[in-house]
């Protein structure tokens, strides 16, 4: 990991110059506050069995999938393209030092995105005549979710990271983080939904779909309980991604 | 910063180096040397395999097969310590667009592991070596000219004192002033780093290096001094001459002196005027007398010179002949 704090630093500083941040954050922002601002307008109109906060996190997959492509799709298909990639190789910087500046910068920058949004629940509640009996959320379902969004992030981003690392197009690189991203949040869920038991060649798969349950992750999160299963699985899955994207990237070059 | 280690006998070797791609042999069998200090011109026709070379040879990509090392490293076993003693500048340099020039470079010095201390000294160094302070170095570097991209990307390469120095078409793109400075610059390198350098400019490579390497379609064609090429590709002498005379007047003093003698016409002027080409052995003494042997022959003769072989006609013979003939010679 020769280089890797001074490779981080420049991630770092180029993720704060870089336009196509700053436009993604706008979106994230735009669009989290929108999701809570109907959710607030739904509570409103009648009780719900949940709070704006809670259907705030449960919607984390709508920026996950719109905003993070945005966010890793430039880290090594554009470096690629423009043929800066090799000029970097050229210098004592390991390919592993370079995979992990971009992943770290990049999941930083979502966590940054996510932490801009806990002012959001204090705002409402300051600016608007909320009725007493009104709940926004309490605190802990908010660090729940953002407990579960950092450690999840990690497998997210990675992924976006390998996708990157694949080809020399930036959208190409999107297009691919979406799919597989919107592949790995509903899979759990569709696999769960299959009527698995009644086709006894697939009974096998009950049991690893049933730790791919997103959403369940993101409520045992919000509810405080620290399942060791799902951390190993975004653990793993992560360093899985990023060992993949180091030879994806000495071998492509 | 480049350790300070032995010194090897070569700076940059490559040994039976050959890239295939499938079925397609980009490069194949080369073998070649720089000295440490020495200046070496790498030529070679359009897809002839000069870049995969370099790129093989700076750890950006792998061979198929063979050994390339920089000064005495492995680049394949030893990739890391074999970087640490060489710099290498691609054909189209390619810089990030959305940093200023002072950043890049300096972002560049530390991670070619100049000493923190240092990197503010180095920058400034090769900035004024480029002439880069003046014009440049506060700007971003996707506002510059190519000129001084180019001068940027020179500036990378020499600012942690690598002993070797692959530039892949360093003037490319570059206005005569531009080329002067950079070659004045390369020139100035002589002794201290070893350097490859690519190049179609063949009057500057003849210029600037101490010897040239020259491959086609993969394989090593020739490769020395220019002065032992010319002796070696180039084994006979070329005089022009003006004259009124016919051909067979010509031809019969020419072969009176030199049975080797080739004589052709190859123009015509007004006045009846005609050029001539003379063509024959170099060793032959019939050199230093043709002038005199024609104007005894009391044949009209306006002119006569003997024609320089530029490295353009090395290059092209070395080039026409095929990698047969050079391991027959």
């Amino acid at each position: 990991m020769h280089h890797f704090r001074t490779l981080l630093w420049h991630e770092l500083r180029t993720a704060f110059f870089t336009w196509s941040n700053w436009a993604a954050a706008a979106l994230f922002l735009t669009l989290v506050g929108a999701i809570h601002w109907f959710a607030i307008l739904e509570c409103s109109r009648a009780p719900q069995p949940w709070t704006p906060v809670e259907a705030t996190f449960r919607l984390f997959w709508l920026p996950l999938l719109c905003v993070l492509p945005l966010l890793t799709m430039r880290s090594f298909a554009e470096e690629r393209r423009q043929g800066t990639l090799s000029a970097l190789l050229t210098t004592t910087a390991s390919t592993a030092a370079i995979v992990w500046a971009k992943f770290i910068s990049a999941w930083i920058t979502w966590v940054v995105f996510w932490l801009a949004f806990l002012p959001f629940p204090l705002l409402t509640e300051a600016r608007l005549a909320i009725p007493s009996d009104t709940r926004l959320g309490d605190s802990a379902t908010l660090w729940g979710g953002l407990c579960f969004i950092i450690v999840s992030g990690f497998l997210h981003v990675a992924i976006g990271i390998l996708c990157s690392c694949l080809t020399r197009s930036a959208t190409l690189a999107a297009l691919l983080t979406f799919i597989t991203l919107l592949g790995l949040t509903a899979a759990g869920g569709a696999i769960e939904s299959l009527p698995i038991e009644s086709w006894t060649w697939l009974g096998w798969l009950r049991e690893p779909a049933a730790h791919l349950r997103t959403f369940g992750h993101l409520e045992d999160f919000a509810s405080g309980i620290l399942d060791s299963r799902p951390l190993i699985l975004y653990i793993t899955g992560t360093f899985l991604c990023l060992g993949l994207s180091v030879i994806a990237v000495e071998g492509k070059e | 910063m480049a350790e300070s280690s032995p010194q090897p006998k070569a700076a940059v070797a490559a040994e039976s180096l050959t890239k295939r791609y499938g079925n397609l042999v980009a490069i194949e069998d080369l073998t070649f040397s720089v000295a440490p200090g020495e200046i070496v011109g790498f030529l070679g026709p359009n897809g002839a395999g000069k870049s995969t070379t370099m790129r093989i040879l700076s750890g950006t990509m792998a061979g198929t097969s063979g050994r390339a090392s920089i000064w005495g490293e492995s680049v394949a076993l030893n990739p890391t310590a074999a970087k640490r003693h060489m710099a290498y500048m691609p054909e189209n340099n390619p810089l990030p667009e959305d940093l200023k020039v002072e950043e890049y470079l300096s972002l560049r010095a530390r991670l070619k592991d100049v000493e923190s201390k240092q990197v503010a000294d180095r920058v400034r160094k090769v900035m004024e070596d480029c002439d880069l302070v003046r014009r440049a170095s506060g700007r971003l570097i996707g506002q510059l000219s190519k000129g001084f991209r180019q001068r940027v990307g020179i500036a990378d390469a020499l600012l942690a004192k690598p002993k070797v120095v692959i530039l892949d078409e360093p003037t490319i793109g570059l206005d005569p002033h531009q080329i002067l400075g950079i070659r004045d610059l390369i020139r100035s390198l002589r002794g201290e780093m070893a350097v490859l350098i690519s190049s179609h400019i063949l009057h500057e490579v003849e210029q600037v290096c101490d010897k040239v390497v020259i491959i086609n379609r993969g394989r090593l064609v020739a490769q020395g001094k220019t002065e032992d090429l010319r002796r070696e590709l180039l084994p006979d002498s070329v005089f022009h001459i003006l004259s009124r005379a016919s051909l067979n007047e010509i031809s019969a003093v020419c072969l009176q002196n030199e049975k080797l003698s080739l004589v052709e016409k190859i123009g015509e002027i007004e006045g009846g005027w005609c050029r001539y080409q003379v063509t024959m052995p170099s060793q032959s003494p019939a050199r230093e007398t043709l002038a005199g042997s024609l104007i005894q022959a009391g044949l009209p003769l306006r002119e006569i010179a003997e024609q320089h072989c530029g490295l353009e006609d090395i290059f092209i013979a070395a080039t026409r002949r095929s990698p047969q003939e050079r391991n027959r010679a």
